[in-house]
This record gives structure tokens, sequence and C-alpha cells, in this order.
């Protein structure tokens, strides 16, 4: 250690004045741990990535929305070409994103070589049995449907004529309309995508942030930092600065990503149900924020029931085993369990968003649901903080959980 | 431990840390027993004993780290406070800082964690990163520094801040000896301005040239406390003999222990108090003595002695 000057020590920091010791070093933790994040190239490249991710797959949805696909359909003589006209006419009056044209040929050789070579997406033909459609896969299902039911109608008005009669007296009564009570026809499939999204937002974000809380709450255990800390401030202000440190980041990418999925959603066809989406999504960030704090505790908790990075893995696993059922039960679960999953705290944080986005929840519901939920974050703060405090100075080896909790100080 | 309401005081320079038959046991294993003994103001005391023998426990209780089974930690008269260790350095036994973090924002970082303002802690960093050679490396990840260097970084945590204890433990370890001077120059600066300061260590010779005071552990027990020469007073003394002839006759004197003999010079301790008489008038009457002197036992022989 070369001395370089012999200037007195600390003539600045010298009175007791220099001290604010304003009661809030949770506040100085907590900021540490944001501008940690905040410089941390890998989580800034992660974010971006998400975020180019998210725009990317609207972009390309709504791309995919836009085109049009049209299928060729090889037939030979005239018969086959009104039939794939007629298809054609029905299936762009359903969808005008859909076209089905005709191409001549002479036979089956050469529709087949057309097939082959992606030319044709099917070969028309007439035989002894009636019409075939032969395709080098099973048929496409939309020009199935379309090209059956040319020939349905071709055939119905042939039989009706010979009957004497006309089309629209032998299908009067056929038609069957479908409807929800609700009025809400054709969104189930929106509200599951949604509800996916939610339980994906929430999983990545409590599995990266929770580990990355356990990762240093276990290097500061493990460089025995901790030590001093303990010595400057009260243990229940460092947990406390680092669970709030971390809950502000991660609640502020995940508003981030949600902003930017709302964002996309709007230039999709489900703009209109933007309004419902929009007031899940505020109910999904409540839920986050509440629940991330008790996840955040446990993770800080098994971070300091590790004494070595190595033992994370095992320390965290019954947290990741929670969250693992809370990402499968929000696409697997129907019905009454559901219903029951939308109230147990953690689960809740996906499922009750879900249920609101779909429409069946009351008002009270959610509020219910979130009461319950910050009455069980309150809990796990006050036992996360008991546990940590007993465990954090415990540097041999692992700390069991029962260890921690009946351990003196 | 109650912390509220309590304003950071100012204490007396003459404030002392003065440990109470402090206990601390680990399941049936007592690594702590029944400890006492006084650090005093502007002086640096020597905590010495082998591995195991209780040193990093009796400072971790000493900081509150650890709680004590039983017995209490004094300071300025009075129990200890968590702000009165607020504002003492330390410096566990294994060290680390953040590896990914830059050396002013972390050490700031630990400034203000005690307690000092955003701007007095950046002043007090800088000043000690001058002292310690390390300015142009403020702004460089820790991960960077060499292991010497990240030893200086630990030290101005402990020191930063004009701290109004010192507990040190091993602060000389892994020092070359030019760190080794700087060091014991820093801390001589804290106990000149009152500060009492405690350091564990192996490195006898060390606590031997810098200590005023000694404190001897050994299975978890205080075996010897005091300054160098009040030890030394207690300590067996031991005769250098030179004869003239050889010196193998000495160990069958009466009341004399023969430490060492070789040819013609022999070290001895004198067990039963006037035998050395006996001894010399053997010795003239078998020709000449050219020395026979006491010696000034080594700290490390007392050390042996007393942990013996």
């Amino acid at each position: 250690m070369t001395t370089t000057q012999q200037r007195p020590l600390d003539d600045t920091a010298a009175d007791a004045d220099a001290f604010d010791d304003a009661g809030r070093p949770w506040a100085v933790v907590a900021s540490r741990e944001v501008v940690v994040r905040l410089t941390n190239r890998a989580f800034l490249v992660s974010t971006l990535i998400t975020v180019l991710f998210i725009a990317g797959f609207s972009a390309f949805s709504v791309w995919e929305s836009g085109r049009t696909t049209t299928y060729t359909v090889a037939v030979q003589g005239p018969d086959g070409r009104q039939l794939v006209e007629r298809a054609a006419a029905a299936v762009t009056e359903s969808d005008d994103k859909v076209a089905i044209v005709s191409t001549q040929v002479p036979g089956e050789a050469a529709a087949r070589a057309l097939v082959d070579a992606g030319d044709a997406d099917a070969w028309l033909h007439e035989g002894a049995s009636g019409w075939t459609l032969t395709s080098a896969d099973d048929p496409d299902l939309v020009l199935r449907t379309a090209v059956e039911g040319a020939l349905r109608s071709t055939a119905l008005e042939r039989n009706a004529a010979a009957a004497g009669t006309t089309v629209e007296v032998v299908e009067q009564g056929t038609t069957l309309t479908a409807n929800r009570f609700d009025g809400r026809l054709g969104h189930t499939g929106f509200v599951k995508a949604a509800t996916f999204a939610f339980a994906l937002l929430f999983f990545m974000a409590a599995m990266m942030f929770g580990q990355q809380i356990a990762a240093s709450v276990v290097e500061e255990k493990q460089s025995r930092l901790v030590e001093i800390i303990a010595t400057a401030i009260p243990l229940r202000q460092l947990l406390a600065g680092k669970v709030v440190g971390n809950s502000v980041i991660a609640l502020g990418q995940v508003v981030l990503f949600a902003a930017v999925g709302l964002v996309a959603v709007s230039f999709t066809e489900f703009s209109t149900l933007l309004p419902s989406l929009s007031t899940a999504v505020v109910w999904f960030v409540l839920f986050f924020t509440v629940g991330f704090f008790a996840l955040a505790c446990l993770y800080a908790v098994a971070g300091a029931l590790a004494s070595r990075t190595e033992d994370l893995q095992s320390t965290t696993a019954p947290m990741t085993t929670v969250l693992m059922f809370v990402y499968v039960a929000s696409f697997g679960l129907t019905g009454t369990a559901l219903k029951v999953a939308s109230f147990v705290p953690i689960a809740s944080v996906v499922s009750m968003p879900g249920r609101i986005l779909s429409g069946d929840a009351a008002w009270w519901e959610p509020v219910l649901s979130l009461v319950v939920m910050a009455a069980f974050s309150a809990a796990t703060v006050v036992l996360g903080e008991r546990i940590y405090r007993r465990s954090l100075m415990q540097t041999r080896g692992r700390v069991s959980w029962r260890q921690a909790l009946t351990a003196p100080e | 431990m109650s912390d509220n309401g309590e304003r950071l005081t100012t204490p007396r320079p003459t404030a002392a840390i003065e440990l109470r038959h402090l206990t601390r046991t680990f399941g049936d294993i007592r690594a702590v027993d029944d400890v006492s003994f006084t650090v005093p103001a502007g002086r640096l005391t020597g905590f010495v004993g082998g591995n195991g023998a209780g040193k990093t426990t009796t400072m971790r209780m000493l900081m509150g780290v650890l709680s004590p089974t039983a017995g209490e930690v004094i300071w300025d008269g009075r129990p200890i406070t968590r702000l009165d260790r607020r504002r003492f350095g330390y410096m566990p036994e294994e060290r680390g800082l953040y590896p990914k973090q830059p050396v002013l924002d972390q050490l700031v970082y630990l400034g203000r964690l005690r307690g000092l303002g955003a701007s007095a802690a950046r002043a007090s960093v800088t000043t000690h990163l001058e002292r310690l050679g390390l300015a142009e490396r403020a702004k460089d990840h820790v991960e960077k520094l060499s292991l010497g260097n990240q030893q200086r970084v630990q030290i101005i945590a402990a020191l930063m801040g004009r701290p109004r204890a010192l507990v040190l433990d091993e602060p000389f370890s892994g020092l070359d000896p030019a760190a080794v001077d700087s060091m014991a120059d820093l801390l001589r600066e804290h106990t000149s301005a009152g500060v009492p300061v405690l350091f564990s260590s192996h490195q006898l010779d060390l606590v031997e040239r810098l200590c005023e005071r000694l404190v001897v552990l050994a299975g978890g027990r205080v075996v010897a406390a005091g300054s160098p020469e009040d030890l030394r007073a207690h300590s067996v003394t031991r005769h250098r003999l030179v004869l003239s002839g050889d010196a193998g006759w000495v160990r069958g004197v009466p009341g004399i222990h023969a430490v060492d003999v070789e040819g013609r010079s022999a070290l001895l301790e004198v067990v039963d108090h006037g035998a050395e008489r006996g001894l010399l008038e053997e010795a003239l009457r078998r020709g000449e003595v050219h020395e026979f002197s006491p010696q000034r036992p080594s700290l490390a022989q007392i050390y042996r002695e007393v942990t013996a």
C-alpha cells in the first residue's frame, strides 16, 4: 500500500452533521438495486429484445391477417371450372382474404406435375363415383369446404329443378345461428391469448427478478458484505430496500411490455376489444404489484437460506414450483377451478385478470381477491423478514426453511 | 437493542470498548467462554489466538453480527447500541465486495448505509482512495482490481467516515510488507485521534511491533491480556549460558531446565529460584563462563506458554 499523500483523513466528513441519519436506509438500498439493474447491459438488452419481439410479433400478425390466400385448383373441362368459380364466389363473400382460381390441365399426369411443382394446390376431377379433390397432402380444409359447398349447391339446384321446386324451398329451415348469452361471440380465443400473455409476463418477470433478488442476497452473504451492512443498518431495512428496488424495476418493465402490447393490439382486428383489454391490463398490473411483493420477499429469503450461489437452485425450488403451477393453471383451468384459482394468492395474478377480460367476474370479485393477496403479501413479508434475519448470518452451509424459523437470533 | 429516538452521540474521545463475560455456544460447543477484556481509547489492541480460538466469533458479537449467548458489550460506559456500532469501522474475516460495481460507487454506498450524507461519503472515499493510491481506479469495477487493491478497497470501507472505533479481523493478512507499513500508519492515525482499535492477527511479530496491548485467546477463553511488557513479567525468564567447554553437563543441574544445549552454549530456564547460583559455581569450577544473560522472551514464546 503506497501512501501518496499525508493528508489528514476525513476532514470533510469529520462532523456529525455530515451524517443525514434520516432513518431511511432502505431507500439507499433500493436506489442502489435500481441503479445496478438499469446499468446492467444484459438486463437492458433482454428488455429491448422482448419489446422488439412483442412489436415484431404483432406486426407479423397484422401482415399475416392482411394477406390474401389464393388457392389454385387444376381442372379438366368447363364443369370443373364452373364449380371452382362458384366455390370462389362463395368463399370470397365470407372472407375477402381468400381467393380460389382454376387452371386447365389435359389430364391426371399434368395435374400431378402441377401440384408437385407447387403451382396448384389440388386437382378437381369427375370420376365414375362423382367428383374428387386430390392434393399432394390432405386437402386444405378451407378449400375442401368451399368446393364441397359449391358442389352441394350445384347438385341441389339440379335436383330441385328435377323435382319441380327451387333450392330456396328445399333449404328452408336449415340455417342454425350460434350465439352467446352475453353476446360476446368470437373472442374466446382472444381471451385465452391475453390470459396466456399475462401468465407469460408474470412468469418471466417473477423468475427473472426473483432469481436476481436471490442472487444479490447470496452475493452479499457469500462475500460477507452483509456483515458490514448489518453493522450499519437493520436487516429489515436491507430486505425492504431490495424488495422495493426490484419491485419497482419489475413493475416498470411489465408496464412497458403491456403498453407495447396494447399499442400493438390497436393495430390488429382486435382493436375493438381494447377498452376491456385495457381494464384487464390495469387489474393485472395491480395484482402483479401486490403479488410480486410477496414473491420478491420469498426470493430474498431463498437467497438468505443459501450460503453459496450453487445452493440457490434448491432453495428457490419451492417458488419455482408455485410459479410453474400458476403458469399451467392460467390456461389449464376452467369453470369452478378457475374461479377458485382467481382468489388464491399468486395464482390470482393471472387468473383474475383473465376472468375480468372474459367478462364473467362481478365487480367485487377482483377487489376481494386483491385484498386476499395483499393480506397474503403482508404476512409473507413479516414471516420472510424473520427468516431472512435468522438465516442471513448463518454462513456455514445451506439453512433449511425449518431451521431458519426455529434458530435463535 | 432499542434504536428508536436515539441521536447519534458524539462520544468523548476517551471512549473505550469493554467486553464483559461474552459467551457464545453453537450447539454443545462453547466457541467463546466468558471472555472479558477492554479495548482502551487511543490504543492498538492486538487480538491473538490460534485457528478456532474464538477471535472471529468474539469480534462478530462485538459488532452485533452475532448475538451473545451471555455477556454484554460496553461502549463509553453504557451498553452498546446499534447506532453506536453504525459508526464503528468493521472489517469481517472473509471479505468481499460487489464485483460488478465501480469502486467509488460501492464505497459511497457503504458510507451512506453508515449514515454519511452522499457528498460527505464521496469526499471521504475520494480522500482515502488518494491516500491509498487508488484514485485512478475509482471508476473501475472491483473485479478488475488485483487482490491487493481489493484489500485496500475493503480497508477504506472500514476506515472511511471517521469511525469512532475500529474492529478489524485479520486486516494484515495478504498484504505485502510495504502495505503492512502504510496500513499500520493509517491505524496509528486513528489511535492518535483517540479511537480504540482492536485487530486480530496470526502474525505475532507484527502484533509485537504494533501493539500497546494484547489479548491472547485460546479455546474460547482469554489466557493473557495486557501490554507485551506485562506479559513478559509473568513469563519464565530464560538465560543463555556460553562456556569455554562442552555444556552438556547443565542437564543434570537441579532446579534448572535445559531448553536447548548445543556444544558450548545452552538455553536454560531457572525453575527453582536461586538455582542459578549453583549453576554458575559449577560452571566456573569447570572452566570459563563467556556469557550468562537473561533472554527477553519473544511474543511467540509467551504465546506458546500461555496457550500451552
